[in-house]
């Protein structure tokens, strides 16, 4: 083989790799410097095993797609808390302490069956798929996980076998697969439910609700219906009550309303009737002062004469009057009029009282 | 009409509605006080089922458990077959 197509082919080889190569033969007829030779000229090379297994896995993979038989699992319903999970693994392999860790992740503890197979013999896929069908018989198995740790395709090969994964894919139960790494895809990937990286995360598969979360959902879930179920009677029965305080409010509104009212009324009416006396009394004065005023009419003349009478005489014996017509008042002094001679004598000074003023006087005799 | 098997999921998404229905304030007294009965059983039954996955992990050998349900039936057996 030239080292240019060995190159172009990227086979790495190593000491007893097996290979399927083609190529034709080649003949050198010789010189005068080398002798004639017959080879065996090869113009592709590829490792031999890996090869016819890939691709007697694609043929296989190519088959049960047509027959539809990758759609089965995947239309399952898978439960969300399962009570009783079945695990398909070696029994001594990592894949069972990491299922557990997924479970126990999950916060999941509930039944789990084992069922422990080879995982990577010839017997394998038989025991595997045995196992399978015994659990997906137990009816209390909801789900299957399915888990086995990296390895070579000639070791996961297994999982790639015809009949097995026709089983798997008609079970009832749902398989979930965890089979090698990642970069691994074994036929049981297609046609299972689920297809998983890693065990732990086919276990987290497996219960997709977490126990403590779902837990502390539901102790909420129990708060809000009581919430709501105390609100539905509290906020109505205040309600009620509210409704019930309304008329009352209402009433209460409208008598104050009236007392108002009935106050202005009777505020109003009381200026009304002040005011209405008030007009009357002026009106009965005047009547009263003409009723008089006509009662009193000839009296009134009779002795408004005679006071004028009167008047008249009083003022001719007025003494001031009296005196300025020459007449004189004899007093003792004191003012004490003296109205006979004996009384004159007897007070010897007198006073003398004229219209103009006043004399004092000496009686002699 | 027969009443479909209640599982943990249909439990957990039934609540879910009655919560939402409730939450929005539209339910009536009756409809309210039947949503909450309703709502209390399925959270005493999703509270069963989260403690049966609760109490501790089982671990079950299939061989073990096939022997034993096996044993089971064949002690059953006579009984099965005279009925």
């Amino acid at each position: 083989m030239w080292r240019n197509e060995y190159e172009a082919s990227g086979v790495e080889l190593a000491d007893g790799a097996q290979v399927v190569v083609a190529g034709g033969p080649g003949y050198y007829p010789g010189s005068r410097t080398s002798s004639p030779s017959f080879s065996f000229d090869v113009t592709s090379l590829r490792l031999a095993g890996e090869g016819d297994l890939l691709a007697q896995l694609a043929e296989l993979r190519r088959k049960l797609d047509a027959e539809g038989l990758f759609t089965p699992q995947k239309t399952l319903p898978r439960p969300a808390l399962p009570r009783c999970i079945g695990v398909v693994t070696g029994e001594s392999g990592k894949a069972r302490d990491d299922v557990l860790a997924g479970l126990r992740r999950r916060g999941w503890a509930g039944r789990l069956v084992w069922a422990f197979a080879p995982v990577q013999d010839r017997h394998a896929a038989p025991r595997i798929t045995q196992a399978l069908q015994d659990l997906a018989a137990l009816e209390e198995v909801e789900v299957i996980v399915v888990a086995r740790g990296g390895g070579s395709l000639a070791d996961l090969f297994a999982f790639c076998d015809e009949t097995l994964c026709r089983t798997v894919a008609l079970l009832r139960t749902p398989v979930i697969a965890s089979v090698g790494h990642h970069t691994d895809t074994t036929l049981i990937d297609d046609v299972a439910a689920v297809s998983c990286s890693t065990p732990t995360h086919a276990a987290e598969t497996a219960v997709p609700t977490h126990v403590g979360e779902a837990r502390e959902a539901m102790r909420r879930a129990a708060g809000r219906l009581a919430h709501h179920g105390r609100r539905a009677v509290l906020d109505r029965a205040r309600h009620l009550a509210q409704l019930s305080r309304a008329p009352a409010e209402v009433v209460a509104r409208h008598r104050a309303r009236l007392h108002q009212m009935l106050r202005e009324i009777r505020a109003g009416a009381r200026r009304r009737g002040i005011d209405e006396r008030r007009a009357l009394t002026a009106t009965q004065a005047l009547v009263l002062s003409r009723k008089a005023a006509a009662a009193a009419g000839p009296e009134r003349t009779s002795r408004t004469s005679r006071l004028q009478g009167l008047t008249a005489a009083l003022v001719a014996h007025d003494p001031e009057r009296v005196l300025e017509r020459g007449y004189a008042v004899v007093d003792d002094g004191d003012g004490n009029v003296l109205t006979s001679a004996e009384a004159a004598r007897a007070a010897e000074r007198v006073r003398l009282l004229f219209g103009d003023g006043h004399v004092h006087a000496r009686i002699e005799e | 009409m027969s009443t479909p098997e209640r599982t943990y999921e249909s439990a957990v998404e039934r609540l879910e509605e009655i919560i939402r229905r409730l939450d929005s304030g539209d339910a009536g007294l009756r409809e309210t006080l039947d949503l909450v009965k309703e709502g209390r059983t399925l959270v005493e039954f999703c509270a069963a089922e989260l403690d049966a996955v609760g109490r501790g992990l089982e671990e079950l050998r299939l061989d073990e458990l096939v022997a034993r349900l096996e044993a089971g039936a064949q002690a059953g057996g006579p009984t099965s077959g005279a009925a």
